[in-house]
Formats: structure tokens, C-alpha cells, sequence
């Protein structure tokens, strides 16, 4: 506790540190709100300037900006159905729809509250316990855990969005199938990456490296959004969304209590592993969020907890993805790689030692991430009070705004022109899967899903030399596995006897 | 005053390399093309930013802005083990405004008929900026082994047990040193493909695999604090820096181990003088003291870690005909 007044003291006493705060969270918010650029691209920019800094403000501006990014991307998803960043995506399910609806404050209220909440326990709990967490949590799960994990949050997917549970089900297998598009993850084979139609031979490069899920959310949700606006709007149907700036209540956060907890642990678990991260807790997150709802039908449509669900667990990892990284000096994506690119560059090893060699650096960084959460509460309030506005301006100066932020976000992410075409095609193909009753939230969390939980699969079954029966030797991964299992039967069973509740009524 | 510094960089970059190469002098660089680095060029970078290949590029990119007035812009092409970024690359004008940077990977891929284009031939090499040699590891705690005999010992007691984290790529520079090691031997490591670095650490210090196959510039950080150590060095002598640690050679596993380089490519069919020019600018970077200070701290200074285009052209012709040579003997590949 003195630990983190002082390191507070540290933060708030020094004017530099001050303004370095400042333009980290504004930076951060900004890189991670505007599709197309994220926290990693101010990241790599500002690296370069840190060799000149003092090593406790260049890892505070880092954990500041990993801290504001995360966060920074919801505020698209919510108004315009464009995630601005991966780890935001899930945020688009329920947001959007609430926008549509004419709730965008209370959307944008409760992604703003439950950041920070997410964000400051996370914190509290890696000034609490790091050493101990890192050690334990590397050791407890390995590839059999993660990959129970990755299924548990897959046997909720189907029931995300799609207007009939079989529907959610064929949903969720197209996504695991373009998740097989690709070079595999174990042997590096190259899988429907070319081959020939009608007599057409092709092969290609871009098949190779895989489908990205950004181009294909991108396409899902922004651009076929834009043609069903754009069809109402000819049919004069259109009502265009009310742009509220009410806030979630006291009652309506009570509500989603559970959520957010179950959001935050997962968050946390999803932050400390390596190779995991925000974007999957935000997707797990949401998936457990549905799978514990009394009302999974209202997911997809416009359920506060949707948005909770997603946004606690993204900022909760962002805590979390710093224990690994301090703790045992294993940066688990991008942003941490390049905070430890910074302690190396100031001489340090993040690691065991860092904690008695640089205590004070460790507790300017933990104060830092600490009041970056509290702040965004703020900054997001301000943002409520202004940004909804954009909604007045009328859809058809919107929509080409729209599509140029959702073309920018597609070719960004690899700088590859094919994905804007694919986004494209995905935005034709989502237009009529939303006619139909399928859901795209279904494709794209099996797809995402799918391949991470394709590579943990299969090392886990390298390990366990191709025995399936080895996950229920390790008490964790089995306790997962049969979770999801029940999860499963006990949809199908709900389903089946729906219908024939549904029969002996109408009988 | 600036060009005092920087001359005074040159000259220190120049003692600096001289000490650690074979006496290569300070490099003058040849007059600027006309109209060319009129604008930014373009770097590719066919990985995720952050990543080794990054930080060597965006490293490289900058030092060549300070000796030959340059400006970059280093865009990150991710996907397919690197193989996402050479179309839009072969689609580039052929003009020396688009440098690519790539590692041998592009070389086995080549070798195995996964890529068309020959590294070698189809592009020009303008330098190789880091050759780094390949290490096994285990945990700094660990009490079943504790070097390369004692490890030799486990895997003997327990036939198919011991698992080794590496990446899977078949034909992988990784595994097909593995295939080599294992071959000479005669013994049988359980090959685990870890696709992301910090999952291959992870597992490692996690105590989910027994060993690590690795590059030490990568696990510095967990050399230095004692997480991990070496146990075998896969090159012809010991390196000072891991004057304890065995050689493959030493215990018994006579062959050439491949290595680990990342270098810069333009395309064939760029102007000579601008290949030239850009040849020039990269040994000059290389030679820069900021430059120098980066490799060092990767460990790319153990070994001589610079070719010039033809050295480069050399370390690729003879690195697929390994490859080719392995692949043939494995079946792998076409």
C-alpha cells in the first residue's frame, strides 16, 4: 500500500510525468478509437523516443496507452457497428444494436464504466499478488487448459444472434471452417489455398496467410449495415436512432453485476496467459455472458450485458497482461513486447529481479495503469456528452464515412488491398445472412475461436501423444471440457422440447 | 555539426565493427542516383510489429536515414510465415522505392516449392544484417538435468517423454536441425509446434515441455535473469559468451547447422546504380553506432552477422542447397 502512494506521489509530483500521462491516455483513446490505426501503431511510433526518456516515464506512457487503446475502439462499435480494434469486437454485438434502438449513452455508459472496472481490478489484484499469480497461472495452464477453455467458449456461441439454435449451430461451423482456410498451425500445410474451378487452376499467396477476422467483422457488421439502412431508407422505413445521452442506472449496473465478475476473472486468466490476450477475453467474456443469461435469446440484439461482458474482460486483461510480463518477463502480444523492449533499452530485465532491483519503476507503472482506468470514467463521460451527436448527422453523409473508415480498418490491419475486398464480400454475404436468420456474430466467434483453439488443440495432443482421453486426466481442462459438454446437451435438450411446448400449444 | 557527429558515429560504428568482424574499413558511399529518394521508400516487413524482424527493420530503416538521407516507411505485411507479403511485394514497381526485409525462411519456402521466387535470383540481396546460430535451453531451476549429458541421460531412461518446444513448419530451419541432431544420435525428442514466441517461453518456464529450441538474441533477457540456460550450441566452435556450453559437433553430430539471418531484398530488376546505392547505404548503416549497440544487445555480434549482396547471394545459394539436400533425405517438399 505505502508502495503505490508513493508510486502515485511518484506520478502526480513530477510535471513531465503529468503531461506524459495525459497524452498517453488522450493517444491511446485516440489510436484505439480510429479504425484503421491502434495503440500498436502510436506504440511503434513513439518507440524510438523512449531511448531519450526517463525509463519510469517511457514504461508508464506504454501502460498508459495499453490502458486508454483497449478501451479507445468501443465508442466505434457502439455508433457505427465498426470495432476499433480487434479486442473491441464482441462490443459490436450488443452495442450497435442499442444504438439502433436510441441507447447509445447507455451503451457507451456502461463500455466506458465497465473498462475502468475491469481495468482497476485487474490492477488492484497485479499490485496484490503479481509474482505469486505469474508463476502459478503459467504452470496451471497449459495448452489442455487453454484449448478447454477456447471450447467452453464455444459451445455457447450458437445461441448468439441467430433465430434458431441449428441456425446458430451451421453459423458458428462456417466460421470454423474459414477458420481451416490457411497455413495450418502445427505443420505448416497450406489448406484451400488453391486448386481449380473449372478447369481454372489458381493458387494464392493471400489464402496461404489465412482469413483475418477484422476484415470479415468489418464486413459483417459496418457494411452490411450500411445496405440494410440504405434499403430502408428507400423503402422509407428508415427512423434514424435517437442519440441519448442517458446513462446506465445504478439498477441497470446491478443487474449485470455477475456478469461483469465473471468478465473480470476470465479477463484476468485471458491477460495472463501468453498468446491469449484482450481479444480473445473479450470474446470469452461474451460468450460466458450468454451462457449464464437467463435471457441468452436477447443477446445479439441489444442486451446491456453484451457490452458489459466484452468490455470488462478486455480491460481486465490489460492488468493481467502485465503480470506475465514483469513477473517472469514473457510479454504476451505486441504492446507488451514493446514495454520490454523499453526496460531493455533503459538497461533492466523485466523478470524475478525486477521487483527488488526496480521497485519504484514496478509501482510507478502499477500507480500509472491505476489511474489511467479512473480517468477513462471521465474522458468516456465527456465522450457520451459529445461524440452521440454524430448521430444527427443524416445517414447518407454518414454511410459513405462509414464505409471509408471500414475500408481504411481493412487494409490497415496487414496493408493487403484483398482484404478490402473481402470485407466487401463479406458485407454482401452478411446482408443476406441477417435476412435469413443466421447470425454473423456466430461466424465470427467461430472463427476466432476456431483458430486459437485449433493450435492449442493441437499441441495439446502432441503432448498427450494423440491420446483425446488425456484432457480428463488434468483436473482443470476435464472440469472445463464437461462444462461445455452439458452446455451443450442442455441447449439441444431446451431446443427440442421448445418446439414441442411450442406444438402442444398451437395443438 | 551534424555531419561531425555523424562522422564521428561512422568512425566509432567503423572501430566498433572492425573489432568484431574481419577488418571491413569505414564504407564511402557512392553519389545518390539522380532523382531517386525523392520520397519515402517503403519497407516491408513480412511479421507483426514488435516482433525480431520489426525491430531489426525499423532499427536499419533509421540508421540508413542518418547515413544516407533516406526516409522509410516501414509497413507490416503479417501472414503464412511470411509468405502474405511477397505478392505485394513482386506487385511493386520495380523502381528501389519498395525494400523488403526477410529471413531465411523465404529460403527453405523456396527450397520446398512453397514460394516461387528464388531469394537469390528473382530478388537482389542488398545485405544480410544478422546471422545468429541456434541453442537448446532448459529451465534455470531444473533438477531432472542440468547439462547436455545429464539431458542426453533423460531422454535414454525415458524413451519418447521428453518434449522440446519449437516451432512446427515442416522444413522449418528448427526442425530440420532437430532432424539432424536426432539422426546423428539416434535419439528421439518430441517435437511440440509452438506458432508464437511468447507461448514457446511460456511452456518452457511453465514446465509444459522439458526443452527449448531457440536463438539466444530472442531468451536474452531469460539467459540474463537465469530463467533459462543453454545445454547445446549448434555451431562449429563455442562462442565466448557460451564458453560452457557444448557444440553439436562436440557431442558427436557431425554437420553443418543452418542458420538463423535476416537481411534486406529489392526486386531484380531495379536500376543497378539504385541497388548500388542502396547496398552502400545498408553496409553504412550496418557500420553505425546505434546499429552496432542494437545487434549487440541481440547477441548478432557473436558471429559475423554482415554480407554484402554477394555474400548474401552465397549464404542463400548454399542454405538451399542444404535445404534441398535435407528435404530430399527426409521426403519432404517437391
Amino acid at each position: 500500500m505505502i508502495e503505490f502512494v508513493n508510486g502515485t506521489l511518484a506520478l502526480f509530483g513530477d510535471p513531465t510525468a503529468v503531461m506524459i500521462f495525459g497524452f498517453g491516455l488522450i493517444g491511446g483513446m485516440l489510436f484505439g478509437a480510429i479504425p484503421g490505426v491502434n495503440m500498436l501503431t502510436l506504440g511503434a511510433v513513439l518507440l524510438p523516443f523512449t531511448i531519450n526518456m526517463a525509463p519510469n516515464h517511457a514504461v508508464m506512457l506504454f501502460s498508459v496507452i495499453y490502458c486508454a487503446g483497449v478501451f479507445g475502439g468501443a465508442i466505434t462499435a457502439i455508433l457505427f457497428n465498426i470495432p476499433g480494434a480487434p479486442e473491441n469486437a464482441p462490443t459490436c454485438f450488443d452495442g450497435y444494436p442499442m444504438t439502433v434502438q436510441g441507447k447509445s449513452g447507455k451503451a457507451i455508459g456502461a463500455a466506458v464504466s465497465c473498462s475502468a472496472i475491469g481495468g482497476v481490478a485487474s490492477a488492484v489484484v497485479m499490485m496484490a499478488a503479481t509474482p505469486l499469480i505469474a508463476g502459478w497461472a503459467v504452470r496451471a495452464f497449459g495448452p489442455q487448459e487453454i484449448f478447454a477453455l477456447i471450447f467452453f467458449g464455444l459451445a455457447v456461441s450458437a445461441s448468439v444472434g441467430a433465430e434458431t439454435l441449428w441456425k446458430g449451430w451451421l453459423s458458428v461451423f462456417a466460421g470454423l471452417l474459414i477458420a481451416t482456410i490457411g497455413t495450418d498451425p502445427v505443420g505448416g500445410v497450406p489448406r484451400f489455398n488453391g486448386g481449380s474451378v473449372m478447369g481454372f487452376e489458381f493458387s494464392s499467396y493471400y489464402l496461404s496467410a489465412g482469413i483475418h477476422f477484422i476484415p470479415m467483422i468489418l464486413g459483417f457488421f459496418a457494411v452490411s449495415e450500411v445496405f440494410v439502412q440504405a434499403m430502408s431508407i428507400a423503402e422509407g422505413k428508415r427512423k434514424r436512432p435517437k442519440a441519448s445521452l442517458e446513462f446506465p442506472s445504478l439498477v441497470e449496473f446491478w443487474s449485470v453485476r455477475f456478469t461483469m465478475l465473471r468478465s473480470m476473472v476470465l479477463g484476468f486468466f485471458a491477460g495472463i496467459l501468453p498468446g491469449i490476450g484482450a481479444t480473445l477475453a473479450a470474446f470469452l467474456g461474451y460468450s460466458q455472458a450468454v451462457r449464464w443469461s437467463k435471457t441468452p435469446e436477447r443477446f445479439g440484439k441489444g442486451e446491456l450485458a453484451g457490452v458489459v461482458a466484452s468490455e470488462t474482460a478486455n480491460n481486465s486483461a490489460t492488468g493481467a497482461a502485465m503480470i506475465p510480463l514483469l513477473a517472469l518477463g514473457l510479454p504476451g502480444g505486441a504492446l507488451t513486447a514493446m514495454i520490454m523492449g523499453i526496460f531493455q533499452i533503459h538497461g533492466m530485465e523485466p523478470g524475478p529481479l525486477i521487483f527488488i532491483n526496480s521497485s519504484d519503476l514496478v509501482w510507478v507503472t502499477f500507480a500509472a495503469m491505476f489511474w489511467a482506468n479512473l480517468c477513462i470514467v471521465f474522458l468516456g463521460w465527456l465522450q457520451t456528452k459529445t461524440v452521440v451527436h454524430i448521430l444527427n448527422v443524416p445517414f447518407r453523409w454518414l454511410a459513405p464515412g462509414i464505409l471509408l473508415l471500414a475500408t481504411i480498418g481493412a487494409f490497415a490491419l496487414r496493408n493487403l488491398t484483398i482484404d478490402v475486398w473481402v470485407m466487401f464480400l463479406a458485407g454482401a454475404i452478411g446482408f443476406f445472412l441477417r435476412r435469413t436468420g443466421y447470425s454473423a456474430a456466430g461466424i465470427v466467434l467461430g472463427l476466432i475461436l476456431g483458430k486459437l483453439g485449433e493450435s492449442a488443440f493441437a499441441k495439446s495432443m502432441q503432448l498427450m501423444d494423440y491420446d483425446v482421453f488425456g484432457f480428463f486426466s488434468r483436473p482443470i481442462a476435464a472440469f472445463l471440457l464437461i462444462a461445455a459438454l452439458l452446455t451443450v446437451a442442455s441447449s439441444i435438450w431446451n431446443e427440442v422440447r421448445g418446439r414441442e411446448l411450442q406444438k402442444a400449444l398451437i395443438d | 555539426m551534424i555531419n561531425k557527429t555523424k562522422a564521428c558515429g561512422l568512425a566509432i560504428g567503423a572501430l566498433l565493427f572492425s573489432a568484431t568482424s574481419h577488418g571491413l574499413s569505414a564504407s564511402e558511399l557512392p553519389e545518390k542516383p539522380a532523382g531517386f529518394g525523392l520520397r519515402p521508400l517503403t519497407m516491408i516487413v513480412p511479421f507483426g510489429a514488435g516482433g525480431g524482424s520489426d525491430q531489426l527493420a525499423r532499427s536499419m530503416a533509421k540508421a540508413m536515414e542518418e547515413v544516407a538521407g533516406l526516409n522509410f516507411q516501414v509497413v507490416n505485411k503479417p501472414g503464412g510465415g511470411g509468405t502474405a507479403a511477397i505478392p505485394d511485394f513482386m506487385l511493386s514497381p520495380a523502381d528501389g522505392y519498395t525494400v523488403m526485409e526477410h529471413i531465411d525462411n523465404a529460403i527453405s519456402a523456396y527450397a520446398k516449392g512453397d514460394i516461387r521466387e528464388n531469394p537469390a535470383e528473382d530478388w537482389t540481396p542488398l545485405c544480410m544484417t544478422q546471422i545468429t546460430f541456434s541453442q537448446i535451453y532448459i529451465r534455470g531451476d531444473e533438477d531432472r538435468f542440468t547439462d547436455w549429458n545429464s539431458f542426453l541421460a533423460f531422454v535414454k531412461a525415458n524413451p519418447g517423454q521428453a518434449s522440446m518446444a519449437n516451432l512446427g513448419k515442416v522444413g522449418s530451419m528448427e526442425l530440420v536441425v532437430m532432424s539432424q541432431l536426432q539422426n546423428a544420435l539416434g535419439v528421439k525428442v518430441k517435437q511440440i509446434a509452438f506458432d508464437k514466441p511468447a507461448e514457446r517461453y511460456g511452456a518452457l518456464i511453465g514446465g509444459h515441455v522439458d526443452v527449448l529450441f531457440e536463438q539466444p538474441g530472442d531468451v536474452r533477457s531469460f539467459l540474463d535473469s537465469g530463467q533459462m540456460k543453454p545445454i547445446l550450441t549448434f555451431l562449429d566452435e563455442r562462442p565466448e559468451v557460451f564458453a560452457d556450453t557444448p557444440t553439436h559437433k562436440e557431442v558427436g553430430a557431425d554437420f553443418e547447422a543452418l542458420t538463423r539471418f535476416r537481411g534486406f531484398y529489392v526486386k531484380r530488376d531495379v536500376p543497378k546504380d539504385r541497388t548500388e546505392f542502396l547496398a552502400a547505404a545498408c553496409k553504412a548503416g550496418f557500420e553505425t553506432e546505434g546499429f552496432q549497440a542494437f545487434n549487440e544487445k541481440k547477441f548478432m555480434n557473436l558471429i559475423n552477422s554482415y554480407r554484402d549482396t554477394e555474400g548474401s547471394v552465397k549464404l542463400i545459394n548454399d542454405a538451399v542447397q542444404t535445404y534441398q539436400a535435407v528435404y530430399k533425405e527426409l521426403g519432404i517438399g517437391k
